[in-house]
């Protein structure tokens, strides 16, 4: 066991957070997004996560995983300011986007720089038909003709919406609002999209046509994605680098391929590894980890 | 025959001018979800400071009209600015008294300090009944129904535009909402501002109906039963229940008046109000919960 506690430290090492040693280089372009050390605290008294540092360069899909709870919503929300709502706060580090800090923007402002979240559990405009969805997203686009543009290529990477576009998206099934979803922060021409748990409730099939349709858009529109997920493999399949937080806190972080091979990552979060079966154990291991940690 | 029959039409009539009211009520909730418990005292305002403007300032009737509007528009503006949006994230219970309290104030600021006598509403309208072959009608309704369907027509225009549409999503899900860049709280506030705006058209009216006095405030009542059996959110609901809800009280009064010696009028609209939440909470055309399993 001490064999493998021992890996993942130099694992975490080797590729501990870019963004924090890209700082002194400075020759180096500002990536489009770098969110440096960033603390959030909810309620003034709950410290969600602490001190997380990550990087999404221009172009790439980047994937930030970990259990339930371990801060990755919380730190999307960081990104595209939608912690007001939750009485969350960025009480220290800062957001930047191309090297201009944002760390305190208005939601709608970090939208017509280009970031667009797309939120857990969907939350379509469920009494608004998915037309009428698209275009109450439009509203950064000034022009009318761009905003029917825009429609129309939502509609070609995603027909099924084509087909239900009178229907209200409350009766839309979970994969085609999750596409919906998606659709829906495309329309305000975004360079980054923010995907939290895309895969949330969904079939694996389904699962894994959406997560085409992004790769897709990515490399079609040049749109970067930052994909929140619990679903390690998926995420891992698609993405170029990966972050693995873990109580509020990067743990982990690499390359994909890297990552996939990691033998914690596996045994924890792709379900493969050494062959424990008893719950106990792997419970009792993992919070041992933590400590060691 | 002849009575049914004009009961009915004068009924009608009254019940457009009662949407008229309800519309106000529909606007803001459709924005924010926030019941405006302070639509009364705004429709009171409006016919005071039209009053005010023509009576006291001397200005014309179509200026008079328009600078109240104006007026009106900004102090829902102001509600929005300075009252409802510290509010935000607060239970409804909380939100409901503090527009209940506006009421409150505005029932006795207003009268407090433009004279609490009941005073005519200086517009040249000619008391001389409409002849319809051996039914009578009021002129004033005649001119307030259809103002009330102009004015209601306008508003179902304006939410099949852009900013319309943008206006319902944020009714349906804020978050989502900012998160896809729509300036929340300036949606809210621009419906605040327009519902007071068509609280001024209104105060005209009614105030042409019954005086300018502070009795104006309780339309709320009748408001309320119209807009919640319409369904709270549906324009094309609070013209039906407008409908219903005038005729029923116009009928009724007139055949029942004269055994119980008055007020069944008012009854109506409180047992219109009780039935609905008992037997159709959410109204006739109001946006059920989608309840998707």
């Amino acid at each position: 066991m001490t064999d493998t506690v021992a890996r993942a430290h130099e694992a975490g090492k080797t590729f501990a957070n870019p963004g924090v040693s890209g700082a002194g280089q400075a020759a180096r372009p500002a990536p489009l997004l770098a969110v440096h050390n960033v603390e959030v605290i909810y309620d003034k008294v709950f410290l969600a996560i602490k001190g997380v540092s990550l990087e999404v360069p221009e172009g790439a899909i980047v994937a930030l995983l970990g259990s339930n709870g371990a801060g990755k919503s919380t730190t999307l929300k960081a990104i595209s300011g939608l912690l007001g709502p939750e009485r969350g706060q960025v009480t220290k580090g800062t957001v930047r986007w191309r090297g201009q800090d944002i760390t305190r923007l208005s939601p709608p402002a970090r939208v017509r720089l280009g970031i667009a979240q797309v939120l857990e559990g969907r939350r379509v405009f469920e009494h608004l038909t998915p037309e009428e969805n698209l275009i109450a997203a439009s509203t950064p686009i000034g022009n009318a003709r761009r905003v029917r543009e825009l429609v129309q290529m939502v509609y070609d990477y995603f027909p099924r919406l084509y087909e239900r576009r009178n229907a209200k998206a409350g009766y839309l099934s979970g994969g085609e609002q999750q596409m919906l979803a998606i659709g829906r922060a495309l329309m305000a021409e975004p360079r980054l999209l923010l995907l939290d748990e895309p895969s949330l409730g969904l079939a694996p099939v389904l699962v894994e046509e959406i997560f085409r349709i992004v790769q897709r858009i990515n490399q079609e529109q040049g749109v970067s994605v930052l994909l929140v997920e619990q679903n390690a493999r998926a995420a891992l399949d698609v993405a170029s680098y990966g972050y693995l937080m873990e109580d509020g806190r990067v743990r982990m972080d690499g390359p994909a391929e890297v990552l996939k091979a990691n033998p914690d990552i596996q045994e924890f979060y792709l379900g493969g590894g050494a062959g424990r079966t008893s719950y106990r154990d792997v419970k009792h291991y993992r919070r041992r980890k933590r400590w060691l940690a | 025959m002849t009575f049914l029959a004009e009961l009915a039409i004068n009924g009608a009539l009254v019940g457009l001018m009662y949407a008229l009211v309800a519309s106000g009520i529909v606007l803001v909730y459709k924005s924010s979800g926030v019941v405006n418990l302070a639509q009364g005292g705004f429709v009171m305002a409006g016919a005071y400071l039209v009053w005010a403007y023509i009576a006291r300032l001397g200005l014309g009737l179509i200026p008079g009209i328009l600078a109240a509007a104006a007026s009106m528009g900004a102090l829902g503006w102001l509600t929005e600015r300075l009252a409802l949006r510290r509010m935000i994230g607060q239970p409804v219970i909380m939100i409901l008294m503090l527009t209940f309290g506006l009421e409150v104030v505005l029932r006795g600021a207003v009268p407090g300090a433009l004279g609490a006598d009941t005073k005519p509403m200086p517009i040249p309208i000619s008391q001389a009944p409409v002849w319809l072959g051996d039914i009578l009608i009021n002129r004033t309704y005649i001119l307030g129904g259809a103002v009330a369907v102009v004015m209601v027509a306008l508003l179902a225009v304006f939410f099949r535009t852009r900013a319309g549409i943008a206006m319902r999503a944020v009714s349906d899900d804020h978050l989502a909402a900012w998160a896809v860049g729509i300036p929340v709280e300036r949606t809210v506030a621009l419906s605040w501002a327009v519902s007071g705006a068509v609280a001024a058209v209104t105060g005209v009216l009614w105030g042409a109906v019954q005086g300018v006095d502070w009795s104006l405030s309780l339309l709320l009542i009748k408001a309320l039963s119209v807009a919640v059996l319409g369904g709270l959110d549906s324009l094309s609901g609070v013209v039906l229940a407008g409908l219903i809800v005038g005729v029923f009280e116009s009928v009724i009064s007139g055949y029942v008046d004269p055994f119980v010696g008055g007020g069944t009028r008012e009854v109506v609209a409180a047992v219109v109000i009780f039935l609905t939440v008992l037997i159709r909470p959410y109204g006739l055309f109001g946006r059920e919960v989608i309840e998707r399993v």
